[in-house]
């Protein structure tokens, strides 16, 4: 009759058998959950046995065996509270077994005394591969300061591997039964807790600030899944953009994405890079490959890491790693693309990418899922409101001359929120304490003048449109539309008159204010270049003072104030006005504005060097 | 009134409570006595109700005192019935020795009657069972001991040990059994439990029932199940341990673990409640009571402050029922008072929980039907995982970056063999020989713009007869130029400057290439024995080289040109060691030529190691790491592996390409296996790593082997 420790390890065998081959399988279905539920019950039900009698040196090899095979499949699990739990309690019976067990809570008291224990007898090992799982389980809860005192322990592990264990696998080569089989070689899961150490200890050191340069290089040497070996270079890249070396750190961030094609984090941070280093163009190529790369279908998970058993996510979720890790999603990546493009003078190339992500919107409302939300990447949504991004898709076309076009998106918008405008909007000053407005009444505030910015906006565009079509009447119709609209918000406070040129301000409302004002600015220049071209020059002066008014830096409405002024025969007064203008130099297209905030130049233009010679011939002032 | 004691008993349905009559009357008119009586419960009345009553007298004596020891319900064997049986004690005057007097209640008079009676010098201490037979079991010291109608007196178990468990197999003809540690006649032996079949006076292999490191730990044992004889004795055990545990074994074998919620078992009953299967109800010393279902093995219920627990029929409704009899300060007054009639099934009557609670009961057996349901679902599903097919293995990504620095591998092995296209004349430095093993290896060292077309070729010395050609092979290794110390081939990629541009690097690797440094060897190596039985002692060495401009041309064969460069003569002294493999530490011209030699002389293997999903490692380091393997100081990316174990010495290189990928270079004399290359290569590249043995791509290109 086989005895009780031959049948338990035969037992042990069949399941860490049946948990590989599963396990095999099931990867290839992403459905290993449920095999590792199983697995992880199975093992413990066998381990209950085990433990149910007082430990015993035959059977102490098998015991922590099955504890770390349950322990692993728990891992997998991420029930790291269970897990430890189990190897806490090994950790006990062992010390039992040598007859020293104090009950010590303190889990780096137990394992050294643990270790101790057990040194030099063949235990020490299996003792040392529940060590490992025990580091797995601090890693994944970013207690790092226990493995720092275990450094030694592990490298250990590592060293002891060569003899000891190659002469363990020749024996279960030879299929000797009575040598119980492990799920995963603790030197594989070493292996990977090293790597996934270093990578959080890096991003933690980064994140306090620490130059870790030295300790990432090592670890970009070790053994480890590709997916690894790109974030240590990630890392190095991130820390070298600490030290100010914007361009090794492009170095690492390309070594990466070498590694690893799918390093999208590593594109989203030399993205960053670029914009800091005001390299426009590369930030717009750097964000269109970011962008195809995330459209890449969900690869089956590549890295066989540790056998498959165990995923390095689950050792990688320290917060400071998280942040550096995360990425926008596709369409984020693809709104700052075209955004970028159209403020860059790469308006065609901008309008593509805006009716692209027009459509993604819209077969994504269709669908009602986010393709992104099964990438591996912790995914950041920065994308505006809707409205928004159809005005700026529609201030797109309408640089691109696609008026048409323009006029149906900014339509678009009016349907969708002209009943939802608010008949009045009575705004606060936020500094001025002495008011007590409850929060609900300011944010429907917010909320109505949002709506009525959008409303203004949209017609404003249509107005350029019909300019830009020579429709002058339908756009001084549009230009009044939008006018009307601004004219509805009224601050209570006389004294606090919105600031145009402070679109920094902490406050959305500051924003919103000085996009209120431009727009006013905007408008009524548009509307006085429209007077002026049907020759109403009176309504076209009064427009365009008024305009200026506004929005004193208005370059267009200067000129054409000018040039109103040149035809009423007042050309002194015109020649100061040209002047003026010309003092100021045109500001080129802002992102901290919204691009139909700002002067688009879509409108009929005055050549400032006629209008300088003209200014010649009237001589000196 | 306190100190009355009542032990109860279910049989058929009903509850018999026994109580001995305390101390008998200060003037002893009263005899000792042993009343009993039977209840069953009414449904209707939601109470127990009284039956019958009685009383037995026992002692004929006046004064003495008298106790019940135990009360269970048994087979008769003779009667072939299930009977009540009372186990009473009473202590004679003069103390020496113990009346023990078991009693059955029989028969439709209900009386007590008698059934053996029996005198010890000592008194029962520890459990005392009352099993088939009847028998009476209890153990003294060392010794289990046991008396029953057919064993006529009492009998001792004829094995000793410290620890005795008692039980009865429920097969046809029923079978007691004693369990108990079997002292090991040597002490390397491993203890095994020892068995003893009371009726058969048989020992037996106890394992059958109990595994051996359950026996000690052991509270109480039940069997639930058997079958077969003797040595094929097939079983199901549940045994409450210390640990908290509550351990169904089969066959000896542990086939479940259920953790208790309470210290110290005393008894486990087996409740079989019909069709939702069977519930095992443990008692614990406490007054603590759980019930486990047989199936899920998982402690449904648990309840504190019972004075007993019995399993019965007690509604007559064809299934059996737990009955807890609750403890307290009124139960020595009214001992049914307090209870609970369930089988956590549906069925729940008490007098403790108003009816209206039932639910809880109803709720908690559709929670554990539930349970039951849900494991049948997970084995089905195991069923059909068996079935399925494996899915085809997912294409492996191709890397998309190793073409700039595959190549540049490439460039480093290919430059140790192939020659450059340009040449002029080259300028001869040395010429040297070396035995090595069996062969004759002639090396040149000379400066030249190129190796190309560039061989060594032997002829034999004109002196004797007309010069002829030696049957020999050439092979050509670039040599490091002169003016570094330390002879080095262009370093690993692997360690690369992090700082640096890749521009910036590369330019300064040209540089330090200048062609007009180039020094190469060319080797020519031959059988030796040939050479000697010929007697041919000397040679003369005749440099090949291409003419200059010529290899220009595409296609065209280049003209070659023939220089003498020197003789050579073998001396039988050259054979002895050679400061290489004496010594690899050594920096010197003669070791660099021993180098040579071997690298003409051993088969060359090249491997390609690809890793394309996990990265290699330092495994430069791990070799270099490696018992045997010593460095090369002239040429230190070579190791020699010169162990005793091995017939010839054998040089490894390791070369990493990239972090996933690495060339191994094996010059070694015989034919190379897989296995061979497993044993000496690191576990990083081999073994237990399986998806990287898929990857592996042994490609053994180029291999140089001895042209004859």
């Amino acid at each position: 009759m086989m005895s009780l420790l031959a049948k338990w390890t035969r037992e042990n065998n069949e399941l860490a058998f049946n948990c590989k081959q599963q396990n095999d399988e099931l990867n290839r279905d992403h459905n290993n959950l449920f095999s590792h539920r199983r697995c992880s019950s199975d093992f413990h039900k066998l381990l209950r046995k085990l433990q149910g009698i007082p430990p015993h040196s035959d059977h102490a090899q098998l015991e922590l065996s099955v504890v770390y095979n349950a322990c692993v499949c728990l891992t997998a699990l991420s029930h790291f509270e269970e897990a430890e739990l189990l190897l806490t309690q090994a950790a006990h019976r062992v010390l039992e077994l040598a007859g020293e067990d104090r009950g010590t809570s303190d889990p780096s008291v137990l394992w050294r005394a643990a270790l101790k224990s057990v040194a030099g007898t063949a235990l020490h090992r299996h003792v040392l591969s529940l060590l490992c799982l025990q580091w797995g389980i601090w890693l994944a809860k970013s207690c790092l300061n226990p493995i720092k005192e275990f450094q030694e322990e592990m490298s250990l592990l590592e060293r002891q591997g060569g003899a000891v264990w190659d002469d363990c696998r020749t024996e279960a080569k030879e299929k000797i039964p009575n040598i119980p089989r492990l799920v995963l070689d603790p030197r594989r899961l070493a292996e990977l807790l090293k790597i996934c150490t270093a990578i959080v200890q890096g991003a933690e050191r980064l994140n306090e600030g620490w130059n870790t340069l030295s300790a990432l290089q090592a670890a970009a040497a070790l053994p480890a899944p590709r997916a690894l070996i790109a974030y240590t270079h990630l890392l190095s890249g991130s820390c070298l953009a600490h030290m100010n070396r914007p361009q090794m750190a492009l170095q690492c961030f390309r070594r990466a994405l070498e590694t690893d094609p799918r390093c999208a984090c590593a594109l989203y941070q030399s993205t960053l890079l670029y914009r800091q280093l005001g390299n426009v163009q590369a930030e717009i190529q750097a964000l269109r490959i970011l962008h195809s790369t995330l459209l890449l279908p969900p690869t089956t998970e590549p890295a066989p890491a540790a056998g498959r058993l165990l995923s390095p996510s689950l050792f990688l979720c320290s917060q400071s790693l998280g942040s550096l890790l995360s990425v926008p999603s596709a369409l984020s990546v693809l709104h700052s693309l075209a955004l970028k493009c159209v403020i860059h003078d790469r308006v065609s190339e901008g309008v593509e990418n805006y009716l692209d992500l027009l459509a993604a919107l819209r077969s994504e409302d269709q669908h009602g899922v986010t393709a992104n939300t099964l990438t591996a990447h912790a995914v950041v949504s920065t994308l505006p409101k809707l409205p928004r991004l159809y005005l700026e898709a529609a201030a797109a076309l309408l640089m691109a001359r696609r008026p048409a076009d323009c006029m149906a998106l900014c339509d678009e918008v009016i349907g969708t929120i002209l009943d939802l405008l608010p008949d009045k909007v009575l705004l606060e000053d936020p500094e001025d304490g002495s008011v007590a407005e409850s929060r609900e009444e300011r944010e429907e505030a917010e909320s109505g003048l949002v709506k009525l910015l959008w409303a203004a906006a949209a017609y404003l565009l249509l107005g350029h449109c019909y300019a830009q079509q020579e429709d002058w009447k339908q756009a001084v119709t549009h230009y009044t539309r939008c006018f009307n609209l601004l004219v509805k918000v009224h601050c209570k406070n006389n004294a606090f008159s919105p600031q145009v040129s402070a679109p920094d301000k902490e406050s959305n409302q500051g924003v919103d204010l000085c996009v209120l004002q431009r727009l006013k600015g905007i408008s009524l220049a548009g509307r006085g270049i429209s007077f002026a071209q049907m020759d109403r020059l009176r309504e076209a002066l009064r427009d365009l003072h008024l305009g200026l008014q506004a929005l004193p830096e208005g370059v267009s409405a200067g000129q054409w104030c000018g040039e109103v002024l040149w035809r009423l025969d007042r050309r002194r007064e015109a020649a100061a006005c040209w002047e003026k203008t010309w003092s100021h130099t045109c500001p080129p297209l802002a992102e901290a504005l919204p691009v139909y905030a700002q002067e688009l130049q879509s409108g009929p233009l005055l050549d400032p060097t006629e209008l300088r010679s003209r200014l010649k011939e009237l001589g000196p002032l | 009134l306190s100190s009355i004691i009542f032990k109860a008993l279910s049989h058929g349905g009903k509850v018999v409570l026994f109580t001995c009559k305390p101390d008998p009357g200060a003037d002893g008119s009263e005899r000792s006595g042993l009343t009993f009586r039977t209840f069953y419960f009414e449904r209707e009345g939601n109470a127990f109700v009284k039956a019958t009553e009685g009383a037995a007298a026992i002692s004929r004596k006046l004064a003495a005192r008298m106790d019940v020891v135990t009360c269970e319900s048994a087979l008769d064997v003779q009667r072939r019935v299930k009977t009540p049986f009372v186990l009473v004690t009473k202590r004679s005057e003069k103390g020496g020795s113990f009346q023990y007097s078991l009693l059955t209640l029989a028969g439709s008079p209900n009386r007590l009657e008698p059934c053996i009676e029996f005198k010890l010098p000592y008194q029962m201490k520890g459990k005392v069972r009352i099993l088939q037979g009847p028998t009476v079991l209890w153990c003294h010291g060392n010794s289990a001991f046991y008396t029953s109608p057919l064993a006529a007196g009492v009998r001792e178990v004829p094995v000793q040990t410290t620890r005795w468990l008692f039980g009865e197999l429920p097969i046809h003809k029923g079978q007691l059994f004693a369990l108990g540690l079997s002292e090991p006649l040597l002490t390397n032996q491993p203890q095994s439990t020892l068995g003893y079949f009371l009726e058969l006076g048989q020992v037996f292999d106890g394992s059958l029932i109990l595994p051996r490191p359950y026996l000690c730990i052991t509270q109480c044992v039940r069997v639930l199940r058997a079958d077969g004889e003797g040595d094929a004795l097939r079983c199901a055990v549940v045994a409450a341990t210390s640990q908290k545990q509550l351990v169904l074994f089969e066959n000896g074998t542990v086939r479940d673990t259920c953790e208790l919620p309470f210290e110290q078992a005393d008894d486990v009953q087996v409740v079989n409640t019909g069709r939702s299967g069977c519930l095992l109800l443990v008692l614990f010393k406490q007054g603590h009571v759980c019930a486990v279902w047989k199936e899920t093995f998982q402690v449904r219920i648990s309840m504190k402050a019972i004075h007993s627990a019995h399993v019965g029929d007690f509604l007559g409704c064809g299934t059996e029922q737990a009955l807890l009899l609750f403890g307290g300060p009124g139960f020595s007054r009214e001992p049914l008072e307090k209870f609970l009639i369930t089988d956590l099934c549906g069925i729940s009557y008490s007098t403790s929980l108003p009816p209206q609670e039932n639910s809880l009961f109803t709720l908690q057996a559709l929670e554990s039907r539930l349970q039951k349901s849900q494991l049948r679902l997970c084995l089905k599903s195991k069923q059909r995982r068996l079935g399925s097919k494996r899915p085809p293995l997912p294409e492996g990504l191709v890397a998309l970056w190793d073409s700039d620095e595959g190549s540049d591998g490439e460039t480093l092995d290919d430059k140790m063999h192939e020659t450059p296209a340009t040449s002029s004349k080259p300028k001869a430095d040395k010429l040297w020989h070396r035995i090595t093993g069996d062969q004759l290896v002639v090396g040149l060292i000379l400066s030249a713009e190129s190796a190309s077309g560039v061989s060594l070729s032997l002829l034999t010395e004109p002196g004797q007869s007309s010069p002829a050609v030696i049957q020999s092979r050439s092979q050509v290794f670039w040599l490091p130029a002169r003016g570094p110390p330390t002879p080095t081939l262009p370093a690993s990629s692997s360690g690369r400057a992090f700082s640096e541009p890749a521009a910036k690097r590369s330019k300064r690797r040209v540089a330090g290439d200048d062609p007009e440094a180039r020094r190469l060897a060319v080797t020519a190596a031959t059988e030796l024995a040939p050479l000697l039985t010929s007697g041919c002692v000397k040679c003369r060495a005749m440099l090949h080289y291409a003419e200059e401009g010529e290899a220009l041309v595409p296609e065209s064969r280049p003209a070659t040109a023939v220089q003498h460069c020197g003789n050579v003569s073998v001396d039988v002294h050259d054979l002895c060691q050679t400061p290489l493999l004496q010594n690899p530490q050594i920096r010197s011209d003669e070791v660099r030529e021993d180098l040579l030699s071997l690298l003409t002389v051993l088969d060359h293997w090249l491997f390609r190691i690809d890793s394309p999903d996990y990265s290699l490692g330092d495994v430069d380091g791990w070799i270099k790491r490696r018992e045997g393997f010593k460095k090369i100081e002239v040429s230190p990316e070579h190791l020699l592996l010169d162990s005793p174990g091995c017939s010839a010495p054998m040089l490894l290189r390791w070369h990493q390409i990239n972090p996933f990928q690495g060339n191994l270079s094996i010059h070694s004399r015989h034919f190379f296996s897989i296995r061979t290359l497993e044993k000496i290569s690191s576990p990083q590249l081999m073994g237990t790593r399986e998806p990287l043995r898929n990857t592996l791509t042994l490609r053994p290109s180029t291999k140089f082997s001895r042209r004859m």
